[in-house]
């Protein structure tokens, strides 16, 4: 069992040492993720808190078969987060005095999301995939100029970012925003 | 034309090559292909995103007391509750009364209460020339084992914050403690370091935190953004 399934074991039959490493784990990212939609950290930091309450008191509804740890908090996160930007701009409405609006992040959550996932499995790939992925998406660099810096034959790189990008597309499946485990079923309720 | 090779997808994903006429004309009629170079696309857009995500800095500390406050407060606060509303009535009855239950009470409670850690030694932390005005903090050495550093308003840093016992006498002569966790990048932090069984603190006790770059060099930068001396 990888380490990742331990912990969201340990986590589901109730271990509360299991919470906060999970919060040690993916804590960052749900934050990141509440920075990126809400704007600001106070608030981030609150949903960061109530999201890690919610999937704690509803670990039951965690189902490992729909999908990794990461994505169902993400999509708890995601929640929380839309629902205070409702109860925020149901206030706006309310309120007599118009200000000016902050311009809204073009970005919607789903990318936010589907990035963070994407991130944690690249970083947990084969060191030499990983570093042949990197290469390609952060500097731009072409197969032969790949093999040429780390020294690895041509085929090899080209199997590394073949198989790398089969990995990364897979969990972005399966625990991505649009997967089909985030938008029904019973932790939707969280 | 036949379907388009594996490897070929990737590299036409990545805009590493371009497709020629024959391959576009199969992409566009072909369903399977297209949806496969669209999926591939997306995430290698994704992954070129993903720069500046790998070492997300965890949540302050804060946020796992409200956690951890949320999930045990159903056991922990009820008694307490119960205590107030118990002796509210009873100050209205007889003052006096009241006055010897208050004192059980503050007993009782005193009693109950786990003994803390014993503090063998602490520092304030004072800012040194780097370090933005508010920065500060407080060291306290526990049980002689452990050094607990509470620092708050470092400076943002793409490096990382070594927490240091220095000979003041020497000040050539130091101890590497360990590192402070990104949690100090974000406002106030929180942290617990084993000391080396045998550390003379007598000696050294100058407590010293620095700013260090990824660089290899074990040795201290030389900028030092607080320190305190420890007192027993």
């Amino acid at each position: 069992m990888n380490p990742d399934d331990e912990l969201a074991e340990r986590f589901r039959a109730g271990d509360e040492h299991a919470l906060r490493l999970a919060y040690d784990r993916y804590g960052g990212a749900v934050l990141y993720l509440g920075v990126r939609l809400l704007g600001n950290r106070a608030d981030a930091e609150d949903v960061t808190q109530t999201t890690f309450v919610a999937a704690w008191q509803g670990r039951g509804t965690f189902d490992p078969e729909r999908g990794g740890m990461l994505g169902w908090l993400l999509g708890i996160a995601r929640r929380k987060a839309v629902d205070r930007l409702r109860s925020a701009a149901r206030e706006e409405r309310v309120a007599t005095t118009v200000r000016a609006q902050p311009v809204a992040d073009e970005e919607s959550p789903e990318r936010v999301l589907d990035r963070l996932v994407v991130a944690d499995e690249l970083a947990q790939l084969p060191a030499e995939q990983r570093r042949s992925l990197e290469l390609a998406f952060y500097d731009d660099l072409t197969h032969p100029q790949i093999a040429a810096l780390t020294g690895l034959p041509l085929g090899t790189v080209k199997s590394h970012i073949r198989r790398g990008m089969a990995n990364l597309r897979r969990r972005w499946e399966v625990d991505g925003a649009a997967s089909g485990s985030r938008s029904a079923g019973p932790s939707r309720a969280l | 034309m036949q379907h388009l090779d594996p490897d070929r997808l990737v590299l036409l994903a990545l805009s590493e090559e371009t497709a020629d006429s024959d391959e576009s004309v199969h992409l566009a009629e072909c369903p399977g292909c297209s949806a496969e170079i669209d999926d591939l696309r997306h995430v290698a857009e994704l992954g070129a995103e993903t720069q500046g995500l790998r070492a997300l800095p965890p949540p302050p500390e804060r946020v796992w007391a409200g956690i951890e406050a949320a999930v045990t407060a159903p056991v922990r606060r009820l008694p307490q509750r119960r205590e107030r509303r118990w002796v509210l009535p009873v100050l209205a009855a007889a003052a006096a009364a009241v006055l010897a239950i208050a004192g059980t009470v503050t007993v009782q409670r005193f009693t109950d209460r786990p003994e803390p850690p014993a503090v063998t030694a602490k520092a304030s932390l004072g800012r040194l020339g780097g370090a933005p005005v508010a920065a500060g903090g407080a060291a306290e050495v526990i049980e002689g084992s452990k050094l607990r550093l509470d620092v708050r308003n470092l400076p943002l840093t793409t490096g990382y914050y070594e927490v240091w016992l220095i000979d003041p006498d020497d000040m050539t002569r130091m101890m590497a403690m360990g590192n402070l966790s990104s949690a100090a990048l974000s406002g106030a932090a929180d942290v617990v370091l084993p000391l080396p069984p045998g550390a003379d603190l007598n000696r050294y006790r100058l407590v010293d935190v620095s700013a260090e770059a990824y660089d290899g060099d074990a040795a201290h930068s030389g900028k030092s953004l607080l320190r305190g001396t420890l007192t027993n």
